[in-house]
């Protein structure tokens, strides 16, 4: 028999006090906040098809170490940032030390700094909505600051390698925070990834804040494995005439949720955010977007699709809200989601909240499988139905990864999604 | 090389193919005209393997061997191609690709080695120049915002590529000016080959002035009701079907206008 569903007093127990005074306090207010928080059930609207997939257990609330100081051999063309169950690995990290260019952990920070900082943690992310993420903030143990001056220029993108080690059971919460200034850019690319088979959960929280013209473009590629759930979530704070872009791409597991909420809250701010999802056997992955227009003039262009094969189950549920005085807003959201078996299931709703009169907001949401004309064409020349089946599928989300700006994180997402397929595809 | 005997095929539970007898040799140009309903595409989409249709009764065999009993594509990699009348469009895959795809298919199947990328790309290059598409389609998704007259170019392109043992062309003219007609014919008479045959489905006679066919049939009410050479085609032209005994839903005895 389960307990009236509250988080377990276990959650909110972090391990280490390597974070400087001002942060260390902040953790410890928001556990002390979090005692008796009510897990989310069926009945919570924005978990409501996930909840089923969300295992909490006393053993997962346990902090995994942060062992080991071989570095991730990989070669990336850019610099790089190795997190280890939430801990920074210096050892394997490589980043200049540019100016104007702060690329700091959080357990070097100074303890002005770190007050500073943890004055505006959470600010971009409505806690009501993205329940998990306070979870999160009392139990962080490391992160990222990344903080970029006035017209700075980050040359290369910015890898951060999030790996969990799944050699024994326990949970990680990596944690960044960006702060763009005035026309300052950058490219962050995160990767989620992970080792080991003991059942791990990974709770992630990002934020960007954009100052005035600033522009940054965030790719999220969640890759973790079968014995991972992984909870994340990126708010997003934009001023005027600032450019955000987003680009998720997520490979499905037991649990995958990720929240992303953007506020624009200047004039003449961009956002666009595309999401390609896939998922197979019986994998889920869950997005919920949020997508703010508080001043007028701005522009938001949203474009998710999913790909569930087998018994698996997407969702995605995309919410715009747009602010009384937040005239000539332009949003537009399409969600397109193909389903490849007839087990399989996709929930997508769209949210729409219009309190201002003279904007332009488009939404569209379709779900379809493959088109069977188009695969007799392409049998009907000699190709492989498994191949066949596997190329419309990628056609389908090709438009999207196209997009993702970093040619080498691109080729390596079409490599991977192509072998996804092929193994969808394997037993059709 | 094609045998078909008292084939029968329905869709939906209506049989559209009531008994076609058909023989064609290597190295034969066969037309099959009739009007509209007759079931011309249908017999078309049957010998490509199509699953809409469901054969109910008869054979079909490809150099003896029995035809209705491969998937697909497995009739293609024995040699059977199919130009389609509608051509789909399928953007997200581009044409390069599906070439590339569909050319290594068949010569893997034939254990030839396979093209890789750059070899791929000239040849193709040279043989989109027979059909008049300029090189730069191959960039973009099979078909897409293909003109009528291009998808049919692309279709005869494939078949120049693929080097099938039957090529059946379905109504291949349709909606084609005079330029986009001969350059198909061109192509259509490049892929004449003493080992080849090609069966062509047309509901207008002025394809057969640019192709000339060994043998025409006309295919009315499911079923051939006449065969000849290729004075047939010319008579049908001036006369209609309707001399035949056959009841024409659309005027046909004249030519195409365009």
């Amino acid at each position: 028999m389960k307990s009236a569903p509250t988080i377990s007093s276990a959650f909110l127990e972090p391990a280490g006090n390597f974070l400087p005074g001002p942060l260390l306090e902040l953790r410890k207010q928001r556990g002390t906040a979090l005692v008796n928080m009510p897990l989310p059930t069926r009945k919570t609207e924005n978990w409501k098809y996930s909840s089923r997939h969300l295992k909490l257990s006393d053993e997962l609330a346990v902090t995994l170490p942060s062992s080991g100081k071989e570095g991730t051999s990989l070669s990336l063309p850019g610099y790089r940032v190795v997190f280890r169950n939430g801990v920074m690995v210096p050892e394997a990290s490589d980043f200049p030390d540019l100016n104007g260019i702060r690329i700091q952990r959080f357990s070097d920070l100074s303890d002005e700094d770190a007050s500073a900082l943890a004055e505006r943690l959470d600010n971009t992310l409505d806690s009501n909505a993205v329940q998990m993420a306070r979870v999160n903030s009392a139990r962080f143990e490391d992160g990222l600051f990344i903080q970029l001056d006035k017209e700075a220029v980050l040359d290369q993108p910015l890898f951060i390698i999030h790996e969990v080690t799944a050699s024994s059971v326990g949970s990680a919460y990596p944690r960044i925070y960006v702060d763009a200034a005035r026309h300052s850019q950058m490219t962050l690319v995160e990767e989620y990834i992970s080792s080991g088979d003991e059942p791990v959960m990974v709770n992630a929280v990002t934020e960007f804040v954009l100052a005035e013209g600033a522009q940054v473009t965030g790719v999220r590629l969640t890759l973790e494995g079968e014995s991972v759930q992984h909870i994340g979530a990126t708010g997003v704070r934009q001023a005027a005439t600032s450019r955000f872009e987003h680009h998720t791409v997520g490979f499905g597991g037991p649990l995958r949720r990720h929240d992303l909420q953007v506020r624009l809250e200047g004039e003449g701010a961009e956002c666009k955010l595309n999401g390609v999802v896939v998922t197979q056997g019986k994998q889920h992955y869950d997005n919920h977007t949020s997508i703010e227009h508080v001043a007028a003039h701005c522009d938001s262009e949203e474009t998710y699709r999913n790909i569930a094969a087998d018994q698996s189950h997407a969702i995605f549920n995309g919410r715009i809200h747009i602010h009384q005085d937040a005239q000539k807003s332009n949003a537009n959201m399409n969600n397109k989601n193909l389903l490849l078996s007839t087990g399989a299931e996709i929930d997508t709703k769209p949210e729409l909240e219009i309190y201002a009169d003279d904007v332009k907001c488009a939404h569209g949401a379709t779900i379809g499988q493959l088109d069977k004309n188009s695969l007799f064409y392409l049998v009907s020349r000699g190709i492989d139905r498994r191949e066949a089946n596997t190329l419309l599928t990628m056609a389908f989300i090709n438009e999207l990864v196209e997009q993702i700006p970093v040619e080498a994180v691109r080729e390596a997402v079409q490599l991977r999604l192509n072998d996804f397929f092929n193994q969808t595809f394997q037993e059709a | 090389m094609l045998s078909i005997k008292n084939l029968h095929a329905s869709v939906g539970g209506e049989e559209i193919l009531k008994g076609i007898n058909l023989e064609i040799k290597a190295g034969e140009v066969h037309a099959i005209m009739g009007p509209n309903g007759s079931g011309k595409s249908t017999l078309s989409q049957v010998l490509a393997g199509s699953e809409t249709f469901q054969v109910t009764e008869g054979e079909v065999t490809l150099n003896g061997e029995n035809l209705l009993e491969l998937e697909t594509e497995e009739r293609a990699r024995e040699g059977v191609f199919l130009a389609f009348q509608y051509p789909v469009e399928i953007p997200g895959v581009s044409n390069l690709q599906f070439l590339r795809t569909a050319v290594n298919a068949m010569r893997k199947h034939r254990g030839e080695s396979e093209m890789n990328a750059a070899e791929f790309m000239k040849h193709a290059k040279e043989v989109s120049k027979q059909v008049d598409l300029d090189p730069a389609f191959l960039k973009r998704g099979v078909n897409e915002g293909f003109s009528g007259g291009e998808k049919k170019r692309n279709e005869i392109l494939q078949a120049l590529l693929l080097q099938p043992k039957l090529a059946i062309l379905d109504e291949t003219d349709s909606g084609l000016d005079i330029d986009a007609l001969h350059v198909v014919s061109d192509g259509v008479n490049a892929l004449r080959a003493e080992d080849r045959a090609i069966l062509m489905v047309t509901h207008y006679q002025r394809l057969l002035n640019h192709i000339v066919p060994d043998y025409v049939h006309v295919l009315a009410g499911g079923k051939i009701v006449k065969s000849g050479g290729r004075e047939l085609a010319h008579e049908l032209e001036e006369r209609g079907y309707g001399w035949l005994g056959v009841k024409d839903e659309e005027a046909t005895a004249s030519s195409t206008a365009s």
